[in-house]
């Protein structure tokens, strides 16, 4: 991979040299995707952070700073560590079940291999909030899985998984794993098998040749999928609504309600704008650890 | 065609567009500056007459299909449905500009939207039935949320109580105080809803509802702190909970319990009662907004609705009751295993409606509710 790059850096010079500016009637429905729907919304919400309410409770543009105070509430960070604390349990996790899955997948899945992705992708088809409603009368405390528990003496009354943080972090891995593992699968499918076959003829055994040939190789797969898994995890408000308790709220749900139930825009804009600093600064983390990935290969 | 190459844009056309598109989504937003109230003569009411077909904007499966199919049948209009899922959602696209002949406030919101100058007036007189409701329900003959119902005519009334397993946890003592039992503990559940969960607390304080006080929040919060612990969560999904086991008790609104009675197999298991202490009620009602395309199809949809007989249909529908004189008995019937559904002139008397409050008040309960809700 690193001996390619040159050579197509070195392409996509020449045909910028020679004048050829498709690449500008490429990026124009993307650029006004993101300027229209992302960064207008953007704005939108933090110009709403330090706006008023009217009597209808309707939003209005001003400059008011009741709903950045309002952040200072021990409340908020709480709830804010929470959701921290849950969506970094939902990465490790993810990462956890997804590799050893992708592995399988890409190195001994055979002719299989696109019927097995087909068969993780599909059912994400569904709209998450279909599955985990589905999930959440499946899991209650007189549904199936529960009354086969208790039949086999596995479980006695009391015994729950609805409503605790188990029941939580599980609806979250459930839901956000595929993007965890297609990554990963595409990190591991592009990896030279004559890698880990040099790492076993120079006597390293399956597990330090996985350590430090298949796991370093991958890591960017990882670091992917780490991201994408993360970002909608940290902002979920589903799962703890169907699948937690009165301590499960995370920071979704809290700013859904401000949004709704209390007509408090502003205070849920803050909100939101907090949220986006704290996903910012791990964004950061990745890709400074990206670009120092990319140097060390370029060299 | 140009005999010239087209030139392609460059890096400085495209932060152009960049920035028209950027100007042109904030333009958008233009929604959230003061808005101009609609001028009163465009508000006058209009007599019942077909000017088009209906654009209908309800909560979904909130009138019976089988009333569709009548109106459009006898007025030879057809009946455009659209759905809303939170009061938020349906006055976002009012005040977006999309334009509806009938939405289906709730009174609270209806008071926000006739004080915005957002509904035309509705004359009493040009309904043929109206006298079922404000000659029998007098309540509504010049309701809190608007006065003289001159831009509302109710449709369903509804209360809040708790909602429980007879089967699990016998027989309840008729207070709010039985979600603190000790049988039920762990498995109690709280609408997900600011002013019912503050309402409940207030009421066993006798307190106000609605109070935006900060004081009387602090008690209402204090006393909720008690019986968060006990707690099994906060869920507006009562029903289901309550079928599903994950509830022994829980809070409940009246047309939920209803609505449960066609779901359960064995309704005895359950009950419904409406505490002691008072039970908030809450109603929703018919109302016609200022820039309505067909205001008067919508004045004959009002009537059409209001017909006995097509109440009834709805009662049994939807299972909430209906202030229309002479439909009592279809609704008692229907809701026999939970008497307490039932939504009595008494109810509307003691007046325990949930009312807007001013910002500091709204900006004190929704701190209020935070703390009780995340703890």
């Amino acid at each position: 991979m690193a001996l390619l790059r040159p050579s197509s850096r070195s392409r996509r010079r020449k045909a910028d040299s020679g004048g050829n500016r498709m690449w500008i009637w490429f990026m124009l429905p993307g650029t006004l995707w993101m300027t229209g729907f992302l960064i207008a919304s953007l704005i939108l919400v933090a110009v709403l952070a330090v706006g008023t309410t009217d009597e209808l409770g309707n939003p209005r543009f001003g400059f008011d700073l009741t709903g950045v105070r309002a952040l200072a509430d021990p409340a908020y960070t709480e709830v804010l560590v929470r959701s921290l604390g849950y969506a970094l349990l939902t990465c490790l996790i993810c990462l956890l079940i997804a590799y050893p899955v992708a592995y399988t997948i890409a190195l001994h899945g055979g002719r299989y291999k696109n019927a097995l992705i087909a068969a993780i992708v599909v059912p994400f088809f569904a709209n998450y909030l279909v599955r985990m409603y589905g999930w959440s009368v499946v899991l209650s405390d007189d549904g199936p899985v529960l009354r086969a528990l208790r039949a086999i003496g596995l479980a006695d009354g009391d015994t729950k998984i609805l409503n605790t943080g188990v029941g939580v972090i599980a609806g979250l891995v459930y839901g956000f794993v595929v993007f965890m593992i297609i990554p990963l699968y595409a990190a591991l499918e592009r990896l030279d098998v004559s890698l880990i076959e040099a790492g076993r003829d120079l006597y390293g055994g399956p597990v330090r040749t996985f350590l430090f040939v298949t796991l370093p190789a991958t890591r960017q797969g990882a670091a992917a999928g780490l991201v994408l898994v993360f970002l909608p995890a940290m902002g979920d408000f589903v799962s703890a609504q169907l699948m937690g308790g009165p301590d499960q709220i995370m920071i979704g749900n809290l700013i859904q309600d401000k949004f709704f139930q209390g007509q408090n825009w502003p205070l849920g804009s803050a909100l939101t704008m907090l949220l986006m600093l704290v996903l910012l600064v791990g964004m950061f983390g990745y890709l400074r650890r990206t670009r120092k990935d990319e140097a060390e290969a370029r060299r | 065609m140009s005999p010239a190459p087209p030139t392609p844009p460059t890096r400085r056309a495209l932060l152009r567009a960049g920035a028209c598109g950027l100007l042109g989504a904030a333009a958008a937003g233009c929604g959230f500056m003061p808005a101009q109230r609609p001028d009163a003569g465009a508000l006058a009411p209009v007599p019942p007459r077909v000017d088009g077909d209906l654009v209908y904007f309800n909560w979904a499966d909130y009138v019976d299909p089988a009333v569709f199919k009548g109106f459009e049948k006898e007025y030879g209009v057809r009946v455009v449905q659209s759905n809303f899922d939170s009061m938020e959602g349906m006055v976002a696209k009012l005040n977006a500009g999309n334009r509806y002949d009938i939405v289906f406030p709730t009174a609270k919101w209806a008071q926000r939207l006739v004080r915005g100058g957002r509904l035309r007036r509705i004359d009493h007189s040009h309904l043929t039935n109206a006298h079922a409701i404000f000659g029998t329900y007098t309540y509504f003959a010049d309701p809190w949320y608007d006065p003289g119902s001159a831009h509302t005519v109710p449709f369903t009334a509804y209360k809040t109580g708790i909602g429980w397993r007879r089967d699990r946890i016998g027989e309840l003592t008729g207070s709010w105080k039985d979600l603190w039992s000790d049988k039920a503990r762990g498995k109690v559940f709280l609408l997900d809803d600011r002013d019912e969960v503050l309402g409940m607390g207030a009421l066993q304080l006798g307190l106000d509802v609605s109070t935006g006080d900060g004081r009387d929040l602090d008690r209402i919060a204090s006393l909720l702190g008690t019986l968060r612990p006990r707690l099994r969560g906060f869920s507006s999904d009562s029903y289901n909970n309550l079928l599903n086991g994950n509830a022994v008790m829980t809070q409940a609104w009246s047309g939920d319990m209803a609505a449960m009675l066609n779901q359960a197999k064995d309704p005895s298991v359950f009950g419904f009662q409406a505490p002691k202490e008072g039970t908030p009620i809450n109603s929703d009602c018919y109302a016609i907004p200022w820039n309505a395309p067909h205001p008067g199809t919508a004045m004959l949809f009002i009537d059409y609705m209001l017909r006995p007989e097509n109440v009834k249909k709805n009662i049994e529908y939807i299972g909430y009751p209906m202030p229309v004189a002479g439909t009592e008995k279809t609704y008692a019937d229907l809701v026999r295993p939970f008497p307490e559904c039932l939504v009595t002139q008494d109810d509307l008397k003691a007046d325990l409606f949930f009312r807007n409050g001013g910002r500091a008040a709204e900006d004190a309960r929704d701190t209020a509710w935070t703390h009780v809700k995340a703890g």
